[in-house]
């Protein structure tokens, strides 16, 4: 309960500019490009070798980055969203200070302290003990200060005697776990993570969002890289689209993610729809062809939500086709078929039936969905095929629960 | 995977001698010593055993059977251990240091750190190995009763630094052309053994045909065996001109070294 129901780190973001408004950022971009030298031929390396030499660049590049700019002021939390191979990790190795820009500038007005890479940062033949030293050490904490915060990382990590062990045997959960661990002791200025919330289980995913949202309400900054709309939007105030390496939109972490995700749909609608038809038609079951939410998948609580799509009936008979609401974890919260409500899809063409369902002031509590659409048989018997959308309701409600009941608090 | 705060100006050359520098480069020495090394049966063969063999087998070969003459008055055996040991820490330093990168792929592609700290760890721990090697086998063959002057050691452990000053810039070189050209590490081997041959390890300067004699005397190494001979055989302890010039020599070696190491080391989290 305490994750999704706690105050989201947004709303305390900005009382840290206010308090500090004229302050330099804590990181600036300034049109940075990264250029990666390419090898294309036999004895190619040698030639690249004596160009680096010489100070020239390489001769034959990949553009990763072009012309990215922006900045970080220090209690922000800036999230970064892109496809793979978009330029997400590039750009946060530039951050991090593991390569220089091929131009462009970088800025960093804060504590000098290395970059500490957690998860594959660490060594993998060290043991977790000695990637605690090897941490140290890279942020140039001197040994006697380490030696305080062993016990107290070690506690945080909580993964037993495999603290023995090199890293090479952990799961990506224990790798995760001792690196929030070592980041929870070392206190960053400026946290970097790169779908590390996608590691682990659903448990511990939750007590990491929890950490980075106290981090966050006690003036941390945040950089996060993730594929996961729901976490940008949970955790940050701004967000940043990379596109082919460059900034497609940068701006309020809501619009940017909607932008990005009508982005995906619309893709996938392009790249899915034939592809689909031809499926259908060879395997002959009721399959449904189309799901779409409107206004978007991301949608305030409250909303007006209309669910559309499309079934194929591969005999041509009417199908029956049943929405439901799921929580992200599963759950249901409430589903809905149209021989329930003695309604039809209407037909569209031939082999293809059409379906609206509206539910005016959605009731749903802020958090994750799944909006899902099932095919039957028109008997309402055999179940076909299902699709699913996920639904992202925002909000700050502290309401507990998935919906909203009607209520009234009355005089006793 | 999440990461911490990044560092000004984190090239990856900056920083190398502050309280962060030192306390990584003891943390890769520490490691380098005690899991290369001394964690595992073949890393001690490698340090101790190895070189101890090469020189019972190069005693028996050259006095048993091809009875080399004594060059002078001088055993044969202490003749070769006071200059093969060096040149097999050198040659060991400079193998080890020129692949060493790769160990640290990880780190290297995700962490800002001089990466020339590395290579200074692996040719460390190697040396510092190597030379306790040396000294005991020192002091055993004089326990032995060779002729050896243990004196001698005042000077030889200098010449063993300007040794270790020109190897670091070797190992620098062949580390970051390695990351880029993976050939390195197989036309290494060979050239360093050629190249011990062609060092007046088992035969002195003298027995080389006048004509090739200052080709030979050109290689550095040719330079440190004799001085070493010199100083713990002849006893002599005087310091020459030619001390000077082969300090400038290693420093040139290990300037020249690090200069490309620091050009090529930004790029290498592409290739390593």
């Amino acid at each position: 309960m305490s994750t999704i129901s706690s105050p989201l780190a947004i709303g305390t973001a900005p009382q840290n500019d206010a308090a500090a408004p004229a302050a330099a950022p804590l990181l600036a971009l300034e049109q940075v490009s990264k250029d990666y030298a390419k090898i294309d031929r036999r004895g190619g390396q040698l030639r690249l070798v004596w160009n680096l030499l010489r100070g020239r660049g390489a001769a034959h590049v990949y553009r990763a980055l072009d012309d990215v700019s922006f900045t970080l002021a220090r209690g922000e939390s800036l999230g970064i969203v892109g496809e793979n191979g978009a330029g997400k990790s590039t750009l946060l190795k530039i951050v991090a200070g593991v390569m220089p820009p091929t131009r462009g500038r970088i800025a960093v007005h804060g504590r000098v302290g290395a970059l500490l890479e957690l998860g594959s940062g660490f060594h993998p033949e060290y043991t977790g003990l000695a990637n605690i030293d090897l941490a140290a050490a890279l942020l140039g904490l001197p040994p006697a200060e380490i030696d305080d915060k062993r016990e107290e990382i070690i506690a945080f990590a909580d993964i037993g005697e495999h603290i023995h062990d090199p890293i090479k045997h952990y799961s990506s959960g224990m790798v995760v776990r001792l690196g929030f661990a070592v980041a929870t002791a070392l206190k960053p200025q400026i946290l970097i993570t790169d779908e590390v919330l996608a590691v682990g289980d659903e448990s511990f995913q939750k007590k990491c969002i929890a950490w980075i949202e106290n981090y966050l309400a006690e003036g941390g900054t945040l950089l996060l890289c993730s594929h996961s709309m729901y976490h940008i939007q949970k955790l940050c105030r701004h967000a940043l689209w990379l596109r082919q390496g460059r900034v497609e939109r940068y701006g309020d972490a809501m619009d940017v993610t909607q932008a990005y995700l009508a982005f995906h749909e619309e893709k996938s609608a392009r790249a899915k729809a034939p592809i689909d038809a031809r499926v259908a038609v060879s395997t002959g079951v009721y399959s449904v062809q189309s799901l779409d939410l409107a206004p978007g998948d991301v949608v305030p609580q409250g909303a007006d939500v209309t669910v559309a799509g499309e079934v194929y009936s591969p005999d041509d008979r009417v199908p029956v086709i049943l929405v439901g609401v799921v929580r992200a974890d599963g759950t249901p919260v409430y589903g809905v078929a149209t021989d329930m409500d003695r309604v039809a899809p209407r037909r569209v063409a031939a082999h293809r039936f059409a379906f609206t369902l509206s539910l005016p002031a959605l009731p749903l509590l802020p958090g994750k969905y799944f909006i899902r659409a099932h095919a039957l048989d028109p008997e309402g018997v055999r179940l076909f095929d299902h699709v699913e959308r996920p639904l992202v309701v925002t909000g700050d409600s502290r309401e507990m629960g998935f919906v909203r009941l009607p209520h009234r608090w009355g005089p006793p | 995977m999440a990461s911490v705060a990044p560092a000004r100006g984190s090239t990856a050359s900056a920083g190398v001698g502050g309280i962060r520098g030192r306390a990584l480069f003891a943390n890769f020495l520490r490691r380098e010593l005690f899991t290369r090394y001394l964690g595992s049966v073949t890393g001690f063969a490698w340090a101790f055993i190895h070189p101890l063999v090469l020189l019972v087998v190069y005693h028996f070969v050259f006095t048993m059977i091809f009875k080399a003459q004594r060059f002078g008055s001088e055993s044969f055996l202490a003749f070769v251990a006071v200059a093969l040991w060096p040149w097999l820490a050198a040659q060991e330093a400079i193998q080890r240091g020129a692949t060493c990168l790769t160990s640290y792929a990880g780190l290297i592609r995700k962490v800002a750190f001089p990466h020339e700290l590395i290579v200074y760890a692996s040719v460390a721990a190697t040396l510092v190995l190597q030379f306790a090697g040396y000294l005991a086998v020192i002091v055993a063959l004089v326990l032995y009763g060779e002729p050896l002057h243990l004196t001698g050691l005042i000077v030889a452990v200098p010449l063993w630094i300007v040794m270790a000053i020109g190897v670091v810039g070797i190992a620098l070189f062949f580390a970051a052309l390695q990351v880029f050209v993976r050939d390195v590490e197989h036309v290494l081997m060979p050239t360093l053994m050629i190249l011990m041959y062609l060092t007046p390890i088992l035969y002195p300067l003298e027995v080389v045909p006048e004509a090739l004699r200052p080709w030979v005397a050109l290689n550095p190494f040719s330079w440190l065996v004799g001085r070493l001979r010199d100083v713990l055989i002849a006893g002599r302890l005087a310091l020459e001109w030619g001390d000077a010039v082969a300090l400038v020599v290693a420093l040139a070696l290990f300037y020249g070294g690090r200069w490309v190491f620091r050009r090529l080391s930004p790029h290498f989290d592409d290739f390593v």
